[in-house]
């Protein structure tokens, strides 16, 4: 067992100690209407706090802090999402993060046994297959959302937890080394290869290269990780040879872009404030108004921004809450990924999976934040589970599991020479 | 154990590259954060003042707050927050009108966020008026600190009273914009000439006058003299501004026309389609020099040295010119306007440095030109009595010869009294104001 250094009742007050603080400013400094509302918001926050550790007392983990951690930033996001313009209990956002709790838990359970990954890994294969075609097929002209009337889904963020999973598999088979046309390759590392640059062309076609930098940071980790792998033979000049085309690679993709990824590389957001540069200019001011004690929950103008709740959260949280809560957010959002620092994975198959789910919520943050503050190109991408959106809640929330996964994991008991005879017997 | 704590580095690397770049972030807002504010709407601004604490810019002004006209002669120069110039003191330095402080917000009143420009507000006033009903521009400064103590431009625009009905070019402050020299460019061929021949060797060069020249492709070249000025050495010719003299000198077999090139571009003329550049004063951009010199037996070329053809020069490098020869460095004095800045405490931010160019011309070359603009400059002793200057006039006819443009240059050689000045009177005619008399009116108002 771990030893967390804090007790579950401790880490558990620190958690509803941060929610009564936040839902006390709503009522000090918020703008609402009715104090109905923020009754409701304060209740659901406290409720679902109280119900989930209560409820985390019968799960058998080895460590509950990233659980805890989890809960804290969902509900500090309900919170803030409660209160962009206006304070008004935003229920969809509640359900979304219910459902964020409830696919952690089944991506911990399903990844939790490598036995299980590693058996059934042909499913993953063909989940993103499938996923690949229903981009293809359901988005319409070369979009990137399904919409089902009632809701619409955006099946590339569901890619990311199926990436990462594909991407920890078949880790031993790096030892099965095979020749094809005199080349010693492993045929599960051209599978790998093969999804990689199948994502990278969908993502291409579709034009959502937002993602494709988080994409290309899981590969990149797997990769790593599989040149670390213990006995993997991979010569220096293959790695040499294998960068050189990646950079290569890179500088293609830049020179051929299309015209609107081209115009948000050289974009001069100060020069063109009312157009292409109107998001940006207006997210870096409301940071500046906001300052770091922020205007007060609802207060806000940013909130009137498109995509104010998603790709510039950064900037309305700070306009609102302030510069130091739009950083504390993030900061508890990079100690769920520091819990794997301390709680460290105990096979080379659940660090290579934490390892891809660090990439991936490092990689959005960053293309988030540093995008929407014009320190590099703005893609569009959200912050997990602080930014508003079904699909990425849910799949950040399978994610997680992959963490939690990696410090609670489950080995598969070797049966004893005396059992194995007896079954011998019984054949 | 060992290979599964290479999974740990690559999430502390990943970690570390993000804090790095949240610190940048951090930083990054801290600094720029009254930039931005200077562009939202719920800004405050402070005032600009001139040298002698008179409001040049008051974002709150309306109509009525201060005498009319008041603005009108820097209403070019330092603008307003509106938006409708963008190569102005204020459009260009909001951020440090901001009345902001990342960590109090915007201070709505009491704030001290300020420009403290070098101009003399009143000095500016009264050249402004000088020019009567005539068009034009004038920029003088100290050609030792770099100071900017007077620089306006014809017609101009109240920014209190709007911008309806506006003259053309009421938006431009016309100092920081090309125009066609005249005979003010025979400062430039002089230099080169000197630059590159050595005064002995160009003094001992002497040509004739007709009152019209015809050069090697058989192109005539006309002075304004159409008696002629007869023969004449550099100085002579200098002064007379005399064209026939000017062309033959660059025919001449002892000079190339790449010794001219590279002076000129040294000078920062950018010959023959060379990619522009500017100068940024206090965010200002003023354009600089540029001039086709193709063949030096050719009539264009010849009229680019002379001041027409293809020359263009803005007033205020004109002026930059005057500084590197009265200074006797060849290096231009960089002209400035914000002399400090104060933020929203009232702490000063930004404090105005002298600087200098790159060399132009070599000091012995400046020396050499000092000398001959003084002595040309003894002919206006009557017209702008009470100094010791170095001056060159010059008349540019633009839009296809119908109007003419007159220019004067020049520097007051009195080490109390730095100043260096270019003036321009548009579609001048024999009885408007006159360059001398602005001169007057400059030198009378600072002095």
């Amino acid at each position: 067992m771990y030893n967390n250094g804090l007790s579950y009742a401790g880490i558990s007050l620190l958690s509803l100690l941060t929610h009564i603080s936040m839902l006390a400013i709503v009522f000090a400094k918020g703008n609402y209407d009715s104090v109905l509302a923020p009754l409701i918001l304060s209740a659901a926050v406290l409720v679902s706090d109280i119900v989930y550790f209560f409820i985390l007392k019968f799960l058998k983990q080895n460590t509950y802090t990233i659980d805890i951690l989890m809960i804290t930033i969902l509900n500090m996001s309900l919170i803030f999402q409660s209160c962009f313009g206006k304070v008004s209990f935003d229920f969809k956002h509640f359900i979304f993060c219910i459902l964020a709790v409830v696919c952690m838990q089944a991506g911990f359970i399903l990844t939790r046994n490598y036995d299980f990954i590693e058996k059934h890994k042909y499913i993953f294969y063909g989940a993103a297959g499938f996923i690949i075609l229903s981009i293809l097929l359901l988005t319409g002209s070369r979009g990137m959302w399904i919409d089902l009337g009632f809701i619409t889904i955006q099946p590339s963020e569901f890619l990311k937890p199926v990436f990462v999973i594909i991407c920890a598999t078949s880790l031993a088979a790096q030892q099965k080394k095979k020749k094809i046309l005199g080349i010693k390759v492993v045929y599960d590392n051209l599978i790998i290869l093969g999804v990689t640059g199948a994502i990278l062309l969908l993502q291409w076609w579709c034009r959502d290269l937002g993602s494709l930098p988080t994409f290309m940071a899981v590969a990149a980790c797997a990769f790593i990780m599989r040149i670390c792998y213990p006995k993997a033979k991979l010569s220096k000049k293959l790695i040499a040879g294998i960068c050189i085309a990646g950079l290569a690679a890179l500088v293609v993709a830049l020179k051929f872009a299309p015209s609107y990824v081209q115009d948000r590389l050289k974009v001069d957001i100060w020069s063109d404030p009312t157009g292409n540069g109107w998001q940006q200019c207006q997210a870096l001011i409301a940071i500046a108004e906001g300052g770091w004690f922020g205007k007060g929950p609802g207060h806000g103008r940013l909130y009137k921004v498109p995509a104010a709740d998603t790709d510039i959260i950064f900037s309305t949280i700070s306009e609102e809450w302030g510069l130091l809560a739009a950083l504390l957010a993030v900061f508890m959002l990079m100690l769920i990924i520091v819990t794997a620092l301390i709680n460290t994975p105990r096979s080379y198959y659940h660090t290579t999976l934490t390892t891809g789910v660090a990439a991936v919520f490092i990689a959005q943050s960053a293309l988030n934040i540093f995008g929407s503050c014009n320190m590099i190109p703005f893609t569009g991408v959200t912050i997990p589970f602080i930014s508003k959106g079904g699909s990425s809640m849910l799949a950040c929330g399978f994610m997680i599991g992959f963490l939690k996964a990696g410090q609670s994991a489950l080995f598969p008991i070797p049966q004893r020479p005396d059992k194995l005879r007896q079954n011998r017997r019984s054949v | 154990m060992k290979s599964l704590k290479r999974g740990s580095r690559l999430i502390t690397l990943m970690l570390l590259l993000f804090l790095v770049g949240m610190g940048i972030l951090i930083a990054k807002i801290q600094s720029e954060a009254a930039f931005y504010i200077s562009n939202s709407g719920s800004r405050n601004l402070g005032f600009v003042y001139d040298c002698n604490g008179d409001i040049l810019f008051d974002d709150n002004a309306e109509d009525g707050d201060y005498p009319a006209g008041y603005f009108k002669d820097v209403g070019n120069l330092i603008g307003d927050a509106s938006g409708q110039m963008t190569n102005t003191l204020v459009a260009n330095n909001m951020e440090y009108l901001s009345n902001y402080s990342f960590t109090s917000g915007i201070t709505a009143k009491g704030g001290k966020a300020a420009i403290y420009s070098t101009l003399n507000h009143s000095a500016n006033e009264a050249v402004y008026s000088s020019f009567g009903s005539k068009n034009g521009c004038a920029i003088a400064y100290n050609y030792k600190t770099g100071e900017i103590l007077v620089c306006v431009s014809r017609p101009s625009v109240d920014p209190i009273t709007g911008y309806a009905d506006l003259e053309d070019g009421s938006l431009l402050c016309k100092p920081f914009y090309k125009t066609v020299p005249g005979s003010t460019q025979k400062i430039s061929t002089l230099t080169a000439g000197i630059e590159t021949m050595g005064i002995d060797k160009l003094m001992s060069k002497s040509f004739t006058c007709d009152g019209t020249y015809v050069n090697k492709t058989g192109k005539e070249i006309h002075c304004h003299n159409q008696y002629g000025h007869g023969t004449q050495n550099i100085a002579e010719a200098f002064a007379n501004s005399c064209n026939p003299f000017f062309a033959q000198l660059v025919e001449d077999n002892d000079w190339s026309l790449d010794d001219i090139i590279n002076v000129y571009t040294q000078m920062g003329y950018a010959v023959n389609g060379a990619e522009s550049r500017y100068y940024s004063i206090d965010g200002i951009t003023c354009s600089r020099a540029s001039t086709d010199l193709e063949n030096k037996n050719e009539f264009n070329t010849q009229w680019s040295c002379i001041g027409q053809g293809t020359s263009m020069v803005s007033p205020c490098q004109l002026m930059m010119w005057q500084s590197a020869i009265a200074n006797k460095t060849g290096k231009a004095t960089m002209p400035y306007l914000i002399d400090h800045v104060t933020n929203v405490n009232g702490r000063t931010v930004k404090s105005a440095e002298t600087a200098y160019s790159e060399k132009l011309f070599s000091a012995n070359t400046a020396a050499e030109v000092k000398k001959i603009m003084l002595e040309n400059g003894e002919n206006y002793t009557g017209k702008i009595p009470g100094y010791t200057l170095g001056i060159k006039s010059g008349t540019a006819q633009v839009k296809n010869g119908d109007e003419e443009n007159s220019l004067l240059t020049g520097f007051v050689d009195d080490d109390d009294f730095p100043i260096a000045f270019a003036i321009l009177i548009e579609n001048k005619s024999e009885y408007d104001v006159t360059t001398e008399a602005v001169a007057n009116e400059i030198l009378s108002s600072l002095s």
